[in-house]
């Protein structure tokens, strides 16, 4: 298969869990580098990981590797998964689980100890890896799941929130082995509900929001296109008609519905603005100066409320 | 990364998937609980079938006799007190010529029926009573001689009759009911749905979905690796069961352990695909085993032709029946099918089962976050 077939392809997939959308017709392709995959809990990610190393399948829509249709077992010899579950075979020690991995990947014995201990000495843990696996942190639970997902040596590599649970040196390490690999030419798809965390890793973020991608680029391609893009804010605060006047006179705000027909029927205000984050940071100041009492803040454009929710350092939830 | 300037051989499919078979092999080492509650259950009928063998359970002589226990006297119920039930063996005493004639020489004819009263006044009579009347003693006390030849005997057996009565009596409520319809089930159950089952529970079945090795062949390699216990324990359970049963529980492990044997396999493959599809195998194989395998089987109708136990039970009951033993004595495998078909079904279940299996298990999405 030739190289120039993209490394991990969705084209138009969908995935429904019974009368529940998963995943909405999402488009990704993915050649190298570290691409950070982020969004709320319950906005598809883990599908996304999932079906790229051929647990699920799609219900529409197909994913590949290398050409490869990624449910097909010869896919998996191309991708090195860790999951973000902390579920292990507890009897055994860290140094037998990653081994193990390496039989089941169809290495000798003599080659799954070879790489073994290749791998635990790159995520650093080959002076402890005797240790039970029950015994252990979860910072060293991370590593091993991160040394069995490299013991094959994929090209692949697709990481489900490995951050979480390790401490900041041993976050840094990890940071720091993520881009090392990727220095080796691999390819590296990391989900994390944090942009904090994948912003000192890479600059190509996909964001998700309820099953769909909402947004693909660098941080610097996302903010540009939420800054040329206004975005609709319903706001209820106490003297709504005051608060309209006050907003009209920042340079940002377009425009402001003070009696607008909301979906639930509530009582607030729709303001237009451009540039977001500017006018979050303008509307705050005026909060605080004017001592407003807000009930409720929340941008009415789904895709915009979840990259802003990133863009603004939240969970996705603003 | 880790090949580096090494040289390294190329990963084998067939490899990895050998090594799946030990490796699941290797994961029932740990005895986990369901492991437990089969062994204990094995352990208590053993010890009840030892009691009872000991205590002649199986024994005709030793049975309680089927008869009125109030002596009816000209046709009107006795004032004496009703009667203990007495064996067979003391009922065939009891109406013995000598027995009879020393209570009427008594006086002490109360316990007996009409008709088993003496009658010397009618010598026809009486020695028709008395021949009809001797037959159960004769039944019961006659014995075979047993020697290198016909002038040495070095010992003496019980007769024909009364060792098939004890093997058939000891197969119908050990082999047929208790451990074909409980305990091989209960003891293929607890392993076979656990290859999958515990993998579930632990929720450590990501770790061989994401190995590149074909799911049809996770399937089958699992299967394979639970099978030996199956077998271990199945057998050895039927070996513990049959040993504890004396002279008939030999006989009936030298005449149905290959159906136990075909038996226990064709469970497992049942089972192992239960815990592949189900998230709680045990409860769905626990209503299996309880309802359709104890209850379906042994009804009248063609449901039980869906039933695995029918097949060995079938198997086992013409090999008792062509050992010449009573097959009237299973009353509930009258419709047995033929040893033929029965053989076929039972090596023919765990084969299509387990394609079935693997064929689901291929198409089938595994989720580690539910």
């Amino acid at each position: 298969m030739s190289t120039e077939t993209p490394l991990l392809l969705f084209e138009q997939v969908s995935k429904w869990y019974g009368s529940v959308l998963a995943l909405n017709q999402v488009t990704l392709e993915l050649t190298g580098g570290i691409t950070g995959l982020v969004g709320a809990n319950g906005a598809g990610k883990s599908t996304l990981l999932r079906m790229a190393n051929g647990q699920l399948k799609p219900t529409l829509g197909q994913v590949s590797v290398r050409g490869t249709d990624a449910w097909d077992w010869k896919a998996r010899r191309l991708v090195g998964y860790c999951p973000d579950i902390d579920a292990f075979y507890e009897d055994m020690s860290g140094r037998r689980f990653v081994w193990v991995m390496a039989r089941l990947c169809g290495y000798t014995r003599a080659e799954s100890k070879r790489r073994t201990e290749a791998v635990l000495e790159r995520v650093g843990m080959s002076e402890r890896a005797d240790r039970k696996l029950r015994g252990y942190s979860k910072g060293m639970r991370q590593r091993i799941k991160l040394a069995q997902a490299l013991v094959h040596d994929p090209e692949l590599l697709i990481l489900d929130e490995p951050l979480s649970g390790i401490d900041p040196i041993g976050r840094q390490e990890l940071l720091e082995l993520f881009q090392a690999l990727a220095a080796q030419g691999k390819c590296l798809l990391i989900s994390s509900h944090e942009l904090e965390s994948l912003e000192k890793l890479t600059n190509h973020v996909v964001i998700m929001a309820r099953g769909r991608i909402v947004a693909v680029g660098t941080l610097q391609q996302i903010r540009e296109m939420l800054d040329d893009r206004p975005v609709s804010v319903r706001i209820d605060v106490d003297r709504p008609r005051e608060v309209a006047r006050l907003l009209l006179a920042l340079s940002e705000v377009i425009a402001v519905d003070v009696a607008p027909k909301l979906a639930d029927g509530g009582e607030g205000i729709v303001v237009k603005a451009r540039n977001p984050k500017r006018f979050f940071e303008l509307f705050g100041r005026l909060v605080v100066e004017h001592q407003l009492e807000v009930r409720r803040l929340e941008p009415l454009d789904e895709s915009a409320h979840a990259i802003l929710g990133y863009l603004l350092g939240g969970s996705g939830k603003t | 990364m880790t090949n580096g300037t090494h040289h390294s051989s190329p990963p084998s499919a067939f490899r990895a998937w050998c090594v799946l078979v030990v490796q699941s092999f290797q994961r029932h080492l740990r005895v986990r609980q369901m492991g437990w509650v089969s062994a204990v259950l094995l352990g208590l009928v053993v010890v009840w079938v030892a009691f009872a063998t000991q205590n002649g359970a199986w024994e005709l002589a030793g049975h309680r006799a089927r008869r009125i226990t109030t002596p009816i006297k000209d046709n009107q119920p006795s004032s004496a007190a009703p009667l203990a039930r007495l064996t067979n063996a003391q009922e065939a005493e009891r109406l013995r010529p000598d027995s009879r004639y020393n209570a009427l020489a008594g006086g002490n004819t109360d316990r007996f029926q009409p008709h088993e009263v003496p009658n010397p006044l009618n010598p026809t009579e009486d020695a028709l009573a008395s021949l009809v009347l001797s037959i159960p003693h004769a039944a019961m006390r006659s014995e075979v001689p047993v020697g290198t030849a016909p002038e040495v005997v070095t010992k003496v057996e019980p007769n024909r009759f009364l060792t098939s009565w004890r093997f058939m009596s000891y197969s119908r409520w050990v082999i047929f009911l208790v451990f074909m319809g409980f305990v091989l089930p209960l003891f293929t159950l607890s392993y076979a749905s656990g290859a999958f089952g515990t993998e579930r529970e632990s929720r450590s079945l990501v770790w061989l979905m994401t190995r590149p090795i074909p799911r049809s062949g996770i399937y089958l390699a699992k299967f394979l690796g639970t099978l030996p216990w199956c077998v271990a324990f199945g057998l050895g359970g039927f070996v513990a069961v049959c040993l504890a049963g004396g002279p008939a529980g030999r006989e009936a492990l030298a005449r149905f352990w290959p159906a136990a044997a075909m038996g226990t396999v064709a469970f497992a493959s049942l089972f192992h695909l239960v815990g592949a599809i189900f998230r709680r195998p045990v409860v769905v194989g626990l209503v299996y085993v309880f309802f359709y395998e104890t209850v379906v089987a042994i009804l009248p109708g063609s449901l039980k032709l869906l039933s695995l136990t029918f097949y060995a039970r079938s198997l086992m009951y013409n090999e008792a029946v062509g050992a010449g033993h009573p097959g009237e004595m299973l009353p509930a495998m009258t419709e047995a099918v033929s040893s033929a078909t029965a053989w076929w079904v039972l090596a023919a279940a765990p084969v299509v089962i387990t394609l079935f299996g693997m064929w689901l298990f291929s198409r089938s999405e595994y989720r580690d976050d539910i």
